[in-house]
């Protein structure tokens, strides 16, 4: 009787295991954000937390679209600006300019955005590798999510935080 | 007694956790008794402490312990299979060991506990014999064997060759040979002994240890006293702990009592130690917070009541945080004499691979550093004894034909000077000669000619640190791959440190290492360029001083001045971190002269703010090796500040063209204009009415005009650079910034200096247009005016062309 009950039970367990695994591998939970024209996400277990603009400090002797430095409740962390990052021309910070503190691993920065758009849910299989032009070791591009309206590009974290300079 | 009470304390402490952790490996060991790591751990304790007890003269302790091991190493070995029974046993006398070891603490004395029985279970799972043996009729024979390799092994541990600086190779040798055949005699004897005692103990696993130890030996039989006063494997733990421990045990000898022991030591996991020093850091930058927002609220309220009390709770936790800041570091503090003990027996194996005679004085091992230090100092340190060995110190025959001693002298040292600590490493080698490491350099093509025609000696010396760069003409196995020297550098100035070097051909070399005692919080200089703030490590600061502008002369490029008898040459901070000359330099300019061993700087700034102390962040991965910054601080006001990197500074500080200081500017404005639109007009006054006006009457010429409700707003938008002003019309009566206050904070860039300001305004007072000319004010406009006029005098003002008319 115990061991039946044990059967039953071990497989219930399993079952619940195998649905919780496959509703997490079957949608993404992504931020969107505004860069220029276009849309782009990353995961929002990526993003530490979102921020209003705040004064940074300038670094000497690095690229343009690093702009500095800033205090994070007593952190020094990098601020990189996506715009200046994608070859946009720079703009003025405005009332929806955000900065985005995004983590992998011990890597930390702030990023400039020019809006938030809203946090999306999409389903792995709309999800499309990135253009064929773009592919490569050092694309920063990790796929592209279909909507029914548009399409966004989802940004690889670790290639965002990683120096290229 | 003072150095027996210190050792026993040393061996209380180890024994008590060596067993604890003992309980634990043997529960674990009965669940998994082919655990050959496992044994082997619990075998090497009941050894450890085997040996100690033997050394501190507790024969029934030495006596249980002996059996055990017997036991462990039969099991060790295979012979025996761990059963539940034989796990009785064991952990019955791991208890009685932990008795004793009790006892030993209260009394210092591990007489009146009977350990027979147990030892006779024990003899009966090793023998089979079950012979009961009397502790006191085994004393004699264990004690003869273990007392003797006890001691051996302490110092095989822990005093590695103190002597060899005083022997010669050949007596060493000799001493050896003697040694070991002397053990090797009474080996046998012993063995001898036991087999006639009817005890069959395996015999070879000793006989290994004995063979090793034997080859140690001779220093402990050359100078026994001198093994006795460490021999704990630990002596972090023992400094640390050393004078209190020794106090509370002469205290608790007497009283014989109090079996509630309080340790007297603990363990720290560094992590924590580097958390709590991460939340000090914390509290002393919101001290610096505290006391800023205290001076702001002192000017604000002069005179009241309150300040006094707000001032001392400021004083207090100001004071507090220093003294917590000290003791908190106190507890990272490690001898250095820990990365020193390595030394000797490098020296001994360095001076038999090169055939040369060396001795190895050290000195001040017991200076304390911060833990991380004493980590990093390690690798520089054997890098520079080494090259001292291979390149400095001369083989014995070059020695004695040059009238030198025939053994060469390297001598390590540390002391305190400061608020650093010095390591200094002086060989009386051959020294370093400054023409021939010249001549290397321009081989290697790591200098020009012109470089080497200029150089000093000082900086010549400083070419052996250069990356490729090595004397020796081929590659050997201590050195010559022009690497090591790197090394050295690299590390002492990632500990914020200056290398310093002095020699003399035929005389010896000498080489500081001056370390800051802590990293993480240091005072530090703190200077302005334009808007931007930049802090200086205090340690490199020798002095400021004001200069005016005259005083500053330009040789090859480069900018220089005159300090007392010396040229010493300039660089502008703005030059090196690519500030923007955006404010209007001043007539007079600060110069910070910086020091790194023999070389000088002098920085020139805006503005000197003031002395703080400041805690170090790192940029972090993202940021790191950007030239001339060694990390970032948070200042009182939550801003980051970026600290300057001295060394990197003085470096980029050859490259760098003086750029003249007063360099003319001409601001962007001056594009062709090709349509009215182009030019671009502010209009600053806070009533809406009064700008619709100006707009009216400016709008049918065409230019582009922007609005702003106060200064404080107009000058946000000018600093923004989104638009190229050619004229301001600026009202005097604002809120927040008036318009006096907004020319004069204009007129400080260098690019608004020729920008039009046109005062419109009601008031008419002689002294009012006087204010507006001192202020910057180029017209003044009184209201009421007519369209007519003001589009005029803006025409004027801009040079507008008459062609858009």
């Amino acid at each position: 009787m115990s061991d039946k009950l044990k059967d039953i039970i071990s497989k219930q367990s399993e079952q619940q295991d195998s649905s919780v695994v496959e509703h997490l591998d079957d949608v993404v939970q992504l931020v969107g954000f505004i860069i220029g024209d276009e849309e782009y996400a990353v995961p929002i277990l990526s993003i530490q937390e979102i921020i209003k603009p705040f004064t940074w400090t300038r670094v000497p002797q690095v690229p343009p679209y690093v702009l500095g430095v800033f205090n994070l409740r007593g952190a020094v962390i990098p601020l990189i600006d996506l715009r200046l990052k994608f070859g946009l021309p720079p703009k003025k910070q405005s009332e929806d300019t955000r900065f985005i503190v995004m983590r992998h691993g011990d890597d930390v920065a702030g990023f400039v955005i020019d809006r938030l758009t809203m946090a999306i849910r999409i389903k792995k299989d709309n999800i499309g590798p990135a253009p064929d032009t773009v592919i490569g070791d050092d694309t920063i591009i990790e796929g592209v999510g279909k909507q029914a309206d548009k399409i966004i590009t989802i940004l690889k974290v670790d290639k965002l935080l990683k120096r290229d300079f | 007694m003072d150095e027996f009470q210190e050792i026993l304390q040393d061996f209380l402490v180890e024994s008590f956790e060596l067993v604890e952790k003992l309980d634990e490996d043997l529960v674990e060991l009965e669940s998994n008794p082919e655990d050959l790591e496992l044994l082997n751990g619990i075998f090497r304790v009941a050894h450890t402490v085997k040996g100690a007890s033997s050394f501190l003269n507790f024969d029934v302790l030495t006596h249980l312990t002996h059996h055990m091991e017997d036991v462990l190493n039969r099991a060790r070995h295979g012979e025996l299979t761990i059963t539940p029974d034989v796990m009785d046993v064991i952990l019955e006398s791991v208890d009685l060991m932990k008795q004793l070891l009790e006892q030993i603490r209260d009394t210092s004395s591990d007489a009146g506990i009977d350990v027979s029985a147990c030892v006779a279970r024990l003899d009966k799972i090793t023998g089979g014999s079950g012979e009961v043996e009397t502790p006191e009729a085994a004393a004699p024979i264990e004690e003869a064997e273990v007392v003797e390799e006890a001691p051996q092994e302490d110092a095989a541990e822990d005093e590695d060759e103190i002597d060899y600086e005083n022997m010669s190779p050949e007596e060493i040798e000799a001493e050896i040979e003697r040694l070991l055949q002397q053990r090797q005699e009474e080996d046998r004897k012993k063995r001898e002994a036991k087999i006639a005692a009817g005890e069959k103990v395996p015999e070879m696993p000793k006989e290994e240890d004995s063979q090793e130890e034997s080859a140690k030996k001779e220093e402990k039989k050359e100078e026994p006293k001198k093994a006795a006063p460490a021999p704990t494997p630990k002596p972090a733990a023992s400094s640390a702990n050393s004078s209190a421990p020794k106090d509370d045990a002469k205290a608790a000898a007497p009283a014989r009592k109090a079996p509630t022991q309080v340790e007297q030591t603990i363990r720290v996991d560094v992590k924590r130690l580097d958390h709590l020093m991460n939340l000090i850091g914390e509290l002393v930058l919101a001290k610096n917070r505290l006391i800023k927002i205290n001076d702001d609220v002192e000017e604000r309220y002069e005179g009241e009541e309150f300040l006094e009390e707000l001032n001392q709770v400021v004083s207090i936790v100001s004071l507090v945080t220093t003294d917590l800041q000290i003791a908190v570091m106190k507890t990272r503090m490690l001898p250095i004499g820990k990365v020193f003990n390595k030394f000797p027996r490098m020296i001994r194996d360095l001076s038999r691979e090169l055939n040369k005679k060396i001795e190895l004085v050290i000195s001040g091992e017991e200076t304390e550093l911060d833990k991380s230090i004493v980590e990093e100092i390690g690798d520089p340190l054997v890098h520079i004894i080494r090259n001292s060995c291979d390149h400095g110190i001369e083989p014995p025959e070059e020695r004695i034909a040059k009238g030198k001693p025939e053994v060469g002298t390297i001598s390590l040292k540390a002391y305190n000077e400061g608020n650093q600590i010095v390591i200094q490493i002086d060989d009386d080698g051959k020294g370093l000669d400054p023409e021939m490491l010249k001549q290397k350099s321009l081989e290697k093509g790591i200098i020009t000619e012109k470089e080497a025609e200029t150089m000093s000696d000082k900086e010549a010396f400083a070419l052996i640190f250069k990356p490729g760069f090595s004397t020796a003409a081929q590659v050997t196995n201590v050195s010559g791959r022009g690497v090591g020297m790197d090394v050295v550098k690299t590390n002492i100035e990632k500990l914020n440190g200056i290398i310093d070097i002095d020699s003399e051909v035929g005389k010896g070399t000498s080489i500081k290492l001056k370390i800051p005692l802590t990293l993480a919080i240091i005072q530090a200089l703190l200077v302005g360029v334009q808007e931007e703030h930049y802090a200086i490590p205090l340690a490199s600061v020798l002095e400021t001083v004001r200069i005016s502008k005259d005083e500053i002369y330009t040789v090859e490029g480069k900018n220089v001045m005159r300090l007392r008898d010396d040229v010493l040459s300039l660089v502008h901070i703005g030059d090196i971190f690519e500030v923007e000359r955006i404010l209007d330099a001043n007539e007079h300019a600060y110069v910070v002269v910086l020091g790194l061993g023999t070389s000088k700087l002098g920085l020139i700034v805006d503005t000197l703010v003031g002395q703080e102390e400041i805690v170090i962040k790192s940029l972090g991965d993202y940021l790191k090796g950007i030239e001339g910054i060694a990390g970032a601080t948070i200042r009182g006001d939550g801003g980051v500040t970026l600290i300057v990197d001295v060394v990197a500074l003085m470096d980029i500080a050859k490259n760098v063209k003086a750029s003249a200081l007063s360099e003319e500017q001409n601001g962007a404005a001056n594009k062709e204009k090709t349509k009215p639109s182009d030019y671009v007009i502010m209009i600053v006054d806070d009533s809406k009415t009064d700008r619709t006006i100006m707009r009216k009457a400016l709008e049918p010429m065409g230019v582009t005009l922007v609005e702003a409700g106060d200064g404080q707003e107009a000058l946000n938008i000018l600093k923004s650079g989104d638009y190229n002003f050619d004229a301001m019309l600026i009202d005097i009566e604002m809120p927040r910034m008036d318009g006096y206050t907004l020319a004069s904070e204009i007129k400080k860039y260098n690019r608004y200096k020729n920008l039009p300001l046109i005062a419109v305004t009601s008031r008419t007072s002689k002294s009012d247009r006087m204010r507006g000319v001192e202020s910057g004010m180029v017209e003044y406009i009184t209201k009421p005016y007519s369209a007519d006029y003001l589009a005029s005098v803006v025409q004027r003002n801009v040079n507008f062309k008459s062609e858009f008319l």
